[in-house]
């Protein structure tokens, strides 16, 4: 018996090794890939060239030598944000204000504290109308206020008056959003975090994402419909295996190529970024950097994890459909069409105002979540109210193992036509 | 080991590709012997479980075929008709997969890939690419891999069908090594695959069988009489229509046709053996496919 189980499973092992050569011999498959590999490259250095800073003499740098030098200025108010700091910093970037001689050189001279710059103009300004000047115009004694007002801003702007014409929030909603508000620790820790912001505040990663799920569709398009198209379907059906494990294999198989794919392409774009930029402040809450409203109490480390995971989630959903649509219609083509819609049509469709609250529960939602991080998308379950990526990641996850017999039992009963 | 087909059915859109079969099969080789449309193929689907049948059963050893599921394709090796191989894939690649799939046990795996690329004799093709192969070699790789297996039912759809008149010789000779201790059904519509190898002939038309027997049974079952005359050119027409002809060969002078008929047709026609050539003429009333044709 357990002779007859090692047996089993390397027999498994041997097909889904079949399925994956089927795979990756593929030449376009080969051809995608190579692309895709350019593109995380190409990403990265773009990614990493984001950075700038000046140097002493107000002319600029990018890339790697301005992540050093504003790692070296930046961690000079590393440590906690306590009022006292906040005010010492209001209190410098006006100081240089005054005194630089040129435009270059006033940015130059206050760039170490441009991230708590960018935390007191978004904690001052109106709600919704950001104003990149009020830290040089706010009064030193009133920076102090920062926490407070983040708190009280989300209390009367934010969910506040019920004639603002925007989203309106149920009292659960209201208690959730200022509850989380509350748990926030303050003072923030704060750091040089240049690697992650860049990571995970920039458009890349959604981009990225888009591409790598629909090449990976080209990827795994063509695992079932290949059967018919090459028609080898006659064979493989009919032997002891073709209707049962060697199905299971495929849907492995699949399974497989997208784990290894997206991750491979999520870690190494993030190993160049942060290797480049420097891994420092991944302890850093979200709110540090700029995601000041955020309601999610996560640090940067936090916030990659869920991104990834979810990027990760909706991969294996979206990628998961294609293989059903791939198996039910036999036409590789149109399953390589449906990574596509799901990841970019829903950015189109969401401009109908209509939709919107609906688009929201796309899957697509999932593949750029640290975009979204800063947005208020709760969700009330069962009288709880939670923020709506902690229930699309779970909700897509089941729905993925909701698909995986329904492919596995469509498949299995194939005939040939 | 007998396989047994019992009013078997199917219908497509309304029409009856096969219709109402009865057969009994037991080791052996069959030839099913019938020109295109005839169900050859569908049959052999739903007896690969490819298919299901609209109505009818078949059953092998008193089970039903598709109840057994993996227990009854254990049993099976399919050269399809008209089937494609995994482009990228050496042979030997691919005849390891199917080995796998159809779950030999990696050991015999192993030393049943190397037994049937020799015997189809792949052996210098084991490391092409399966694109690279030629059609015949492809064919060969088709049988290999139906054989992987040991089957105990092996089913062979057209399996000559666009080789050449060399490779369809070896090809014959090698069925008939292979067939021994099982059940082969070999589906064609030309007659001299199957005259020479095939224990048993089944005649299909419409879906239905219209008879089957030993080739000589099948001869002797003509209800006609097969007749040699030599004619002018411009008769030839006059007898096209009135008469079945089977063949003909014309030289300077005129032409030497052979008639199929009941009667003597011209009074000097002289009468002839019959043979399996003008058996499926007189059932099917059109000529077998050529030997030579590429299909
Ligand atoms: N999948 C199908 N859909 C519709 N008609 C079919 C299908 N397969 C076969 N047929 C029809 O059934 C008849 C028998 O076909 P087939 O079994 O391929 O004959 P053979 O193999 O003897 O040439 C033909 O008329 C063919 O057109
Ligand atoms: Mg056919």
């Amino acid at each position: 018996m357990y002779f007859y189980i090692i047996l089993e499973k390397r027999r498994v092992k041997k097909m889904i090794w079949f399925e994956m050569k089927k795979i990756f011999l593929k030449r376009v498959n080969q051809v995608v890939l190579l692309v895709l590999l350019a593109i995380v490259l190409v990403g990265s250095f773009l990614t990493i060239r984001d950075v700038k800073c000046y140097r002493e003499d107000g002319t600029m740098i990018s890339g790697l030598s301005a992540a050093r030098q504003l790692r070296k200025e930046k961690n000079k108010w590393q440590g906690r944000l306590t009022e006292e700091v906040i005010q010492q910093a209001v209190a410098e970037n006006q100081a240089v204000n005054a005194s630089a001689e040129s435009e270059e050189l006033m940015l130059a001279g206050r760039q170490n504290l441009e991230d708590i710059r960018e935390l007191v103009n978004m904690g001052f300004s109106k709600i919704g109308e950001y104003d990149y000047y009020v830290c040089d115009q706010i009064a030193v004694d009133q920076a102090a206020d920062l926490y407070e007002k983040r708190l009280s801003n989300l209390k009367e702007e934010i969910i506040g008056t019920e004639q603002q014409e925007k989203i309106v929030f149920s009292q659960k909603e209201k208690e959730f959003l200022i509850r989380q508000y509350e748990n926030l620790k303050t003072p923030l820790f704060y750091e040089y975090m240049e690697g992650w912001k860049a990571l995970l505040d920039s458009q890349y990663l959604p981009t990225l994402m888009i591409i790598t799920i629909v090449i990976i569709g080209f990827l795994i398009s063509g695992i079932f419909s290949d059967e018919f198209q090459l028609k080898a379907d006659s064979i493989f059906f009919s032997t002891k295996l073709g209707r049962n494990r060697a199905v299971g294999a495929k849907i492995k198989a699949g399974f497989l190529a997208i784990t290894a794919v997206y991750w491979s392409v999520m870690l190494l774009f993030s190993a160049i970024v942060l290797g480049v930029l420097g891994f420092g402040g991944a302890g850093c809450m979200i709110q540090t950097g700029g995601n000041w409203y955020s309601m999610y109490n996560i640090t940067y480390f936090q916030d990659w994890l869920l991104t990834m995971c979810g990027g990760y989630v909706a991969n294996l959903f979206i990628l998961m459909l294609a293989m059903l649509i791939s198996a039910k219609t036999r036409s590789t083509v149109v399953a390589i069409t449906i990574p596509f819609a799901l990841s970019c049509a829903p950015m189109f469709l969401g401009r109908v105002s209509m939709l919107t609250e609906l688009m929201n529960l796309f899957p697509d939602m999932l593949l750029r979540i640290s975009k979204f991080l800063d947005v208020f998308l709760v969700c009330e379950i069962g009288g709880k109210v939670f923020g709506l990526y902690l229930v699309l990641i779970p909700v897509y996850l089941l729905l993925t193992l909701m698909l995986t017999p329904l492919l596995y039992f469509g498949y299995r009963k194939s005939e040939v036509k | 080991m007998e396989l047994n087909i019992t009013n078997l059915t199917k219908e497509f859109a309304g029409m009856q590709a096969v219709n109402h079969l009865n057969i009994t099969m037991g080791s052996g080789v069959y030839g099913l012997l019938g020109v295109n449309g005839a169900g050859k193929t569908t049959l052999m689907r739903m007896l690969c479980t490819l298919l299901h049948p609209t109505s009818g059963e078949i059953t092998c050893d008193g089970k039903e075929i598709f109840a057994m599921d993996g227990e009854y394709r254990k049993l099976l090796g399919y050269l399809p008709q008209d089937f494609g191989f995994y482009p990228e894939f050496t042979v030997e690649n691919y005849l390891h997969y199917i080995a796998t799939i159809k779950g030999l046990r990696p050991v015999v795996a192993q030393k049943r890939v190397k037994e049937m690329i020799g015997a189809v004799g792949l052996k210098k093709a084991a490391h092409k690419k399966m694109k690279k192969l030629s059609g015949g070699m492809k064919r060969r790789a088709g049988i290999a891999q139906a054989m992987l297996n040991d089957p105990k039912i092996l089913i062979l759809d057209e399996p000559t069908a666009g080789l050449d008149p060399n490779e369809r010789i070896r090809f014959r000779n090698l069925i008939s090594e292979l067939a021994e201790e099982r059940l082969v059904l070999l589906s064609t519509h030309i007659v001299s695959d199957v005259e020479y190898i095939a224990n048993e002939i089944l005649l299909m038309r419409d879906g239905k069988l219209v008879h089957r027997g030993t080739a000589k049974e099948l001869i002797d079952s003509m209800q006609q009489q097969v007749w040699k005359c030599y004619i002018n050119k411009n008769e030839v027409g006059h007898l096209l229509k009135k008469y079945k002809i089977s063949n003909m060969k014309s030289d300077a002078q005129g032409v030497e046709v052979r008639i199929i008929s009941e009667e003597k047709p011209i009074p000097n026609a002289v009468l002839e053996e019959a043979n399996l050539e003008d058996v499926f003429l007189y059932y099917f009333g059109e000529k077998a496919g050529e030997e030579n044709d590429m299909v």
